[in-house]
């Protein structure tokens, strides 16, 4: 385990188990003199203040933590705060009532849910889409090429049924007609506990999204899935009705979708909507 | 007259019953949400019973572990003349404050196939301990022994030393003395350090998930069924999650003598 890894599980490790501690330092004074500085040099951007709460799927990690800091550079009064899970689990928490302004999901089955239960204010909009890889130790020496060969890898790291990645994962390896025994799959509660069982443990392989395969802390190799044998994920964003901070939320989703948005999310391998 | 002196005032009472409410309403909320008449079919159903067998188990192997790990090591830390013993009790105590994922981390960076030990033991013996049982029952053990050398240390030290020499003057040697004049004495401290120890074990997650991976009828123990039942299957997870209280519950109630009897 290089230390990059490790630092970034002990990151993760983190995260979980310090949720949502956004800084609360009320910005009301200072946003004055920024919105003013603002109006004199930008032309009249809505003036936004307030913290909301991105509820992500875990894939979105990185763009998503670049795409906050460009947009609360853009708005000095709003602060961004992630909560980065699997959309099943995020899902789940926003139903019971998390506070949550914005979610982005890998999926639209998790995004209907919460449309259907009429938690979301306005329509879902597509933001990019994903395709899913295999990842490999690096330099592959259990030497998989392509998804027949994780049937008789040894133990692959695939996400929970209820995740996204998962699901698509189950689509994939069924629809190639592979059949991993039970007892050789091990489930990530999230894409990046999927992917760290390969990189940071002793899976032998794992699927998870093209874009982590490819990310900056994967310390492992990716290996192709061809597109007639690949699942296409759809991520939908929405400001959720209950937001206290409707206009930042708004923003928010405006933001991603825009212009800066796309860039950040194509550079980070995303495909466009 | 005195007693009455001795209570403490009503506005003290009125926040030690929120302390109290603190526990008992999300317990009280558990068992509201539980489904009793599907409780019996979550049970019975296949994941939640590998997930009991693997916890039983793993548990019981980690318990067994501890105690002949734990009883030696209590031993050393409370009558050796060691140099250094309140360094290796502080290593004792880490596990108990460390966040278990952490601990998790700490046993891949060791254990897996390319940790500091793991890699021998894989590459001369072939053993791998990651997404295996015995991993598991690792890292059960790395996060619940403490709490038997702990309890049994204490036990130890608190035992008047002199019984001790008066057996030794009678010539007993250092085996028979510990096993015939301090074991029977202590053995209330070491039941309830092997009580609590498996309850840690059986409670186990962070470590588990980290260090043994989340395989399905093979390292997927009682907590990590719950965590991940809890998306899509609320029932199963609530069910899981009674069946632990009342292990919980049955813990307490073991150790009450011990615990609730003494003030």
């Amino acid at each position: 385990m290089t230390p990059r890894s490790l630092a970034a599980l002990l990151a993760a490790a983190t995260l979980v188990a310090l949720p949502a501690c956004g800084d609360d330092t009320d910005s009301s004074e200072s946003t004055d003199t920024t919105a003013a500085a603002e109006a004199a040099t930008t032309t009249a951007a809505p003036e936004l203040d307030g913290e909301i709460v991105v509820s992500a799927a875990a894939s979105l990690t990185e763009s998503f933590t670049e795409l906050g800091e460009q947009f609360e550079a853009e708005h000095p009064g709003v602060t961004v705060t992630f909560n980065f899970d699997s959309s099943g689990t995020l899902a789940t928490q926003i139903q019971s009532g998390a506070p949550a302004d914005v979610f982005a999901s890998a999926d639209t089955t998790n995004m209907g849910k919460l449309a259907d239960a009429g938690l979301l204010a306005g329509d879902a909009v597509t933001f990019a889409r994903n395709r899913l890889a295999i990842v490999v130790k690096p330099g592959n020496p259990a030497g998989i090429d392509e998804l027949d060969d994780l049937a008789t890898a040894g133990i692959v790291s695939l996400c929970v049924e209820t995740a996204p990645c998962g699901k698509y994962a189950d689509q994939v390896l069924s629809a190639a007609g592979v059949v991993i025994p039970a007892d050789k799959v091990t489930r990530g509660q999230n894409v990046k506990a999927t992917l760290s069982a390969v990189a940071d443990s002793d899976a032998v392989a794992g699927i998870v999204y093209t874009t982590d395969a490819q990310g900056a802390d994967a310390d492992t190799d990716e290996v192709e899935i061809p597109d007639a044998d690949n699942a296409l994920a759809d991520y939908p964003i929405a400001a959720i009705k209950a937001s206290a901070e409707p206009e930042a939320a708004a923003a928010f989703v405006e933001f991603v979708t825009g212009e800066a948005g796309q860039k950040v999310l194509s550079e980070a391998g995303f495909l466009q909507p | 007259m005195s007693e009455s002196a001795r209570r403490p005032p009503p506005a003290v009472s009125a926040v030690g019953l929120v302390a109290v409410a603190l526990f008992a309403v999300p317990l009280a909320g558990l068992l509201s949400k539980v489904e009793w008449s599907t409780l019996v079919d979550d049970l019975s159903s296949a994941a939640a019973v590998d997930a009991l067998r693997l916890s039983l188990v793993s548990s019981i192997g980690a318990t067994a572990i501890s105690v002949g790990l734990g009883l030696p090591l209590a031993w050393v830390l409370a009558r050796a003349n060691l140099r250094g013993r309140s360094f290796v009790r502080s290593l004792v105590l880490v596990p108990m404050v460390l966040p278990p994922v952490v601990g998790g981390v700490a046993l891949l960076s060791a254990f897996s196939r390319t940790g500091l030990v793991g890699e021998p033991l894989y590459e001369w013996f072939g053993v791998q301990l990651t997404f295996t049982l015995w991993g598991a029952v690792l890292a059960e053990v790395f996060v619940a022994m403490p709490f038997f050398v702990i309890t049994v240390e204490a036990a130890i030290r608190g035992f008047d030393s002199r019984y001790e020499d008066a057996a030794a003057s009678l010539g007993a040697r250092r085996w028979v003395t510990f096993g015939r004049v301090i074991l029977p004495q202590i053995r209330p401290a070491v039941v309830a350090g092997a009580v609590l120890t498996w309850a840690r074990a059986l409670g186990e997650f962070g470590a588990t998930i980290t260090f043994a991976g989340n395989i399905a009828g093979r390292t997927q123990t009682l907590p990590l069924a719950v965590y991940l039942a809890l998306e899509g299957r609320t029932s199963l997870a609530l069910a899981l999650s009674v069946v632990l209280l009342a292990v919980s519950l049955g813990v307490i109630v073991a150790l009450r003598d011990r615990w609730l009897q003494r003030a």
